[in-house]
């Protein structure tokens, strides 16, 4: 290669496109074609029990009657109207909990880093082992209620995991205690990134704590508060594994979530075309409601 | 009530002291630069003033009022930050109203403050633009706007002209003095540049590592530095400097200058300065004080550089320490490697103790 | 050895001209400087003589050799930045050496023109330091140092003491003078500091807007600039600018408060006065135009005046410490030949029947 001459524009491009071209290819295998089979699959009555080898599920073809079926199935809309209480519930709750204890650790007090590891432990835990840990905790002679007789003086002996909302509420408390401390960590880093000449200017003249704090601190934490949401919007409506070793979906379907529901007609009921339907739709309406948010973010 | 008085004060960052007992007192109405390098604990002083920082010793009044426990919200001084720290995520009207808004003040009165502070300024086609990506010319009346609209009776500007380029700093010199003038505010400025503490101020207090060095209006220190520092500091370029020792000739008390030889007879307030040394003397004159002389009268010193600057030329004589320099309105005709014969302005001389740095005086 | 040209070299960005077929000659061991505003294109003058950037239209010569097509690194040009660009993971000697280790130059000679350049710029005692532990003025000298060790056919230097206090400003200047004349190369310097141009320059070259206004030594500009934009340039406080008209035989400026004796020029619109070309003494009623004093700044070694005659500000600068009062009234004088004489568009208006020169 001369090193002489610099590479125009036009040569630099084209020896990108070729080095990445490997890349591409990857994400060509692993996104796009299985994008591609599953809405295939979706167009189809297709099962694993049917006998048939996938590619010649065309010989099932029912043209979007899945589609028509979930909008008309129950317990899809049910599991969904859960899943998203849920989110409605812990996303707030989470974050907070996250932006108080971030605002207490912008300050320096004794003991602050040794707060911060704890603080730190529950997103390190394995999901599967959190649930297994408040599936215990929470029977009905367990330490939630042993606490709780203590606090009352009264004796409690609340059956949570059997009780349709007890349960819900539980699968909550589980939620927020393992994902509070993200929200806490990435708030902490926008809190950090304020200007802090810009609140000192704002003390100076005359703004008090709360004044500073909403004219000041938060605007200049939007960005990163619209990540912290979207971030955690996005995986709790995935919620999962810590649900289903706590609950399993139940008592009954009071914690069905539309992940739990998924698996179980995935693995249980096995009509793959239906599932491939569902999943595809969820993600188009989920790919539509980012656009619009970053959308409006983008303002 | 906005005079301020600073009482032995004192700061201390663990084990280093920025600023060892200070006493200062600024008049009502008063225009005082605080001057001095980097470090030497200006920034420091000022923000005490503004209840940014908590003295170690000493205490800060506000006329008659103890400032101690008084936080830096209720002290009611405006403050103009090196960087400006402008809010950028408000528009400039935003900006300059955040004070009145955040304090209450009834809509009407808010925007009529805020319209006539923009005008005075002239900021007024700039309102509704927001304040990020301004140019810093601007972004520095927004600064000084957003302070002044509060009418604070203590006006404090930690550098704020030293992000603007050199052009536009003359012209806000001017504005900022002419403030100054019309609202009568109590005004404390932090700079390192003599110039601008000349040029605004009515009087300057000289710093150095954390010392008061002296006080005063800017022709007095100019005229008659306290010590070595100052005579250096001020002036551009500053005073000239030169070890010698006290000695009575025939013609007259003179100091010697070693190599450079004998200054020109003292006059009698100088010599009366110069018997009071009690070993050696710096001999100190202004470089704009000398006139050129035939040879074998005043100092002969080679010219090593010449810097022909517009309107002055600078002489660069002799080497190190015994060197000095000569400004001449026009073009004296010497060039590097020539004798210069120079002989300064015989009430223009000023004499240090060589030890102790402090000036000498006759009486 | 480097003698470094334009020719009729022009760039945009965009749509944005940041070099406007700007033509020049850097003799041989020169101390040239561009002098302009903010965004007027110095800058990107240096990064095309450096051959970071490569111009639209144009020649860049070194030497004679058309250079627009060679690399950076084969230019062979060091540069020191505005921002120092210290690494401050290595001491100053790292830091110093790092260019020499880069191209394998021998320990030996590494060792010696180290030493070398740290004596220059009065740094022997601190090459041990970290960047971190230095002060504002010394992390400066090891940047300059480490350009100096190149032995590099030209420096580039951009803007690198404008972060300095003004007291240290003055004294860098007079040391990199030095030091240049003292490496015998040649040194391209952008500032927008007048001051320290005209002090550190052989010649410079006043730049507007992309476009090279003028060229000359800092004495020829000062007094017989090309245009009213470059007059206002360089001097402090700056000239005078006034609107004036032709009467008959005489020029009248300033609403009239001011009269000239008309000089032998056609066209004139505007006319240039230097404040230390301007003499202040009290109205006495006699010559002179009336003014009075609206502010006056001691600076010690002379005093600024702003004088207001006919409705326009007008500043002076006088020497010493006249004692002159605000709302004083005085008498505005002014030699007659250290008038300057601006046309419609700016340009300086010459006696035809001389050389071009006043």
């Amino acid at each position: 290669m001369s090193p002489a001459a610099k590479p125009g524009p036009d040569e630099s491009a084209r020896l990108g496109l070729r080095l990445t071209l490997p890349a591409q290819v990857l994400v060509l295998f692993i996104s796009v074609f299985p994008l591609l089979m599953q809405l295939y699959i979706s167009l189809t009555d297709w099962s694993p029990l049917s006998g048939l080898a996938w590619p010649r599920a065309w010989e099932m073809w029912n043209t979007f009657a899945n589609y028509t079926d979930l909008l008309s199935d129950n317990r899809l809309w049910s599991a969904l109207g859960r899943t998203l209480l849920v989110m409605a519930i812990c996303v707030p709750v989470e974050f907070l909990l996250g932006l108080g204890l971030a605002i207490l650790f912008a300050d320096n007090f004794p003991g602050k880093r040794l707060l911060y590891s704890i603080l730190i432990m529950p997103m390190m835990v394995v999901p599967a082992v959190a649930g297994y840990m408040f599936y215990m905790l929470f029977q009905s002679g367990g330490p939630v209620n042993d606490l709780l007789s203590a606090i009352s003086g009264m004796p409690v002996t609340v059956a949570w995991l059997s009780d349709p909302t007890l349960a819900l509420a539980a699968v909550m408390v589980a939620d927020i205690w393992q994902w509070t401390p993200l929200m806490f960590l990435i708030l902490l880093a926008g809190l950090v990134g304020v200007p802090q000449d810009q609140v000192k200017a704002a003390t100076l003249l005359g703004a008090n704590a709360w004044q500073r704090f909403v004219t000041i601190v938060l605007p200049r934490m939007r960005a990163i508060i619209i990540i912290a949401l979207a971030i955690r919007v996005i995986e709790c409506f995935k919620i999962f594994d810590t649900l289903f070793i706590m609950t399993g979906g139940g008592p009954g379907v009071a914690t069905e979530t539309i992940s739990v529901y998924i698996y179980k007609i995935t693995t249980q009921d096995l009509i793959w075309g239906y599932v491939a339907a569902i999943a595809l739709a969820i993600l188009i309406v989920l790919s539509v409601a980012c656009v619009w948010a970053m959308k409006r973010m983008a303002k | 009530m906005s005079a301020i008085r600073l009482e032995n004060l004192v700061k201390r960052f663990g084990a280093f002291t920025a600023l060892k007992t200070m006493d200062l007192a600024v008049d009502d109405g008063e225009f005082m630069a605080l001057l001095g390098p980097s470090g030497c604990g200006k920034s420091t002083t000022m923000n005490m003033i503004a209840g940014m920082e908590r003295p170690s010793e000493g205490r800060i009044l506000f006329g008659d009022r103890d400032m101690a426990g008084v936080a830096m919200g209720q002290r009611g001084v405006g403050f103009v930050f090196q960087n400006y720290a402008i809010f950028t995520h408000m528009s400039v009207r935003q900006n300059l109203s955040y004070g009145l808004r955040m304090g209450g003040r009834p809509k009407a009165e808010v925007a009529q403050r805020t319209g006539a502070i923009a005008d005075l300024l002239q900021l007024g086609d700039l309102l509704d633009r927001p304040a990020a990506g301004l140019s810093v010319n601007i972004l520095q009346r927004v600064a000084i706007g957003r302070s002044a609209v509060m009418e604070p009776a203590i006006f404090l500007l930690d550098e704020p002209l030293s992000n603007v380029d050199a052009a536009f700093r003359a012209v806000m010199r001017t504005e900022l003095k002419q403030l100054q003038r019309q609202f009568r505010q109590t005004m404390v400025y932090v700079t390192h540049d003599q110039l601008e503490a000349m040029t605004m101020a009515d009087r300057i207090a000289v710093m150095d590592h954390g010392v008061l060095q002296q006080v005063g209006r800017p022709l007095e220190i100019y005229n008659d530095p306290a010590n070595l520092f100052v005579a250096r500091f001020i002036g551009s370029p500053g005073m000239n400097l030169l070890a010698g020792l006290p000695l009575e000739t025939a013609a007259g008390p003179v100091v010697d200058l070693g190599a450079i030889g004998h200054s020109p007879v003292l006059a009698p307030a100088q010599a009366a300065a110069a018997r009071r040394a009690r070993g050696a003397v710096v001999y100190g004159f202004r470089p704009e004080q000398v006139a050129t002389v035939p040879p074998g009268h005043g100092m002969a010193m080679p010219v090593s550089f010449v810097e022909r600057i517009g309107a002055r030329t600078i002489l660069h004589l002799g080497h190190g320490a015994q060197g000095a320099k000569a400004v001449f309105e026009n073009d004296v005709g010497l060039s590097p490697g020539s004798m210069a014969h120079l002989a300064p302005i015989p009430a223009a001389i000023r004499l240090f103790d060589a030890e102790t740095g402090v000036a000498l005086r006759g009486t | 050895m480097a003698e470094i040209a334009f020719r009729n070299v022009t760039k945009r960005y965009g749509r944005t001209l940041a070099v406007d077929d700007a033509s020049f000659t850097v003799a041989d061991n020169e101390f040239f400087c561009f002098f302009g505003p903010p965004l007027s294109g110095k800058s990107t003058i240096l990064r095309l003589i450096l051959g970071l950037e490569k111009p639209d239209v144009g020649e860049v010569l070194i030497d004679g050799r058309v250079v627009n097509a060679v690399s950076p690194a084969a230019r062979n040009i060091a540069m020191v930045f505005q921002n120092l660009a210290l690494f401050p993971h290595m001491t100053a000697a790292g830091n110093i050496r790092f260019p020499l280790v880069e191209r394998g130059v021998p320990e030996l000679q590494i060792r010696a023109r180290m030493a070398d350049a740290a004596e220059k710029l009065h740094i022997t005692h601190i090459l041990h330091k970290f960047p971190g532990q230095l002060s504002g003025g010394e992390r400066q000298r090891v940047a300059i140092a480490r350009a100096l060790v190149r032995d590099p056919a030209a420096y580039l230097m951009d803007d690198p003491i404008s972060a300095l206090d003004a007291r240290l400003r003055e004294e860098t200047r007079v040391e990199l003078k030095r030091i240049q004349r003292e490496a015998g190369r040649t040194l391209i310097y952008v500032t927008h500091d007048q001051e320290e141009a005209m002090s550190v320059a052989d010649r410079m070259a006043i730049l507007e807007h992309g476009a090279i206004r003028q060229i000359g030594t800092p004495s020829q500009i000062y007094d017989h600039p090309a245009t009213a934009y470059v007059a206002r340039f360089l001097g402090s406080p700056m000239m005078n600018i006034l609107t004036a008209t032709r009467q008959g035989y005489s020029v009248s400026a300033a609403g009239a408060a001011i009269q000239l004796a008309a000089p032998d020029l056609t066209g004139i619109a505007s006319l240039g006065l230097r404040p230390e070309d301007l003499r202040v003494s009290p109205w006495a009623g006699g010559t002179g135009s009336p003014a009075t004093v609206i502010e006056v700044e001691p600076l010690g070694g002379h005093t600024v005046v702003t004088l207001e005659a006919g409705g326009t500000r007008l500043r002076a600068m006088l020497r010493g410490q006249p004692d002159i009062r605000v709302s004083a009234q005085v008498a505005l004088t002014c030699d007659p030949a250290r008038v300057h004489y601006f046309g419609d568009s700016g340009e300086t208006l010459r006696p035809s029947h001389q050389g071009g020169s006043e």
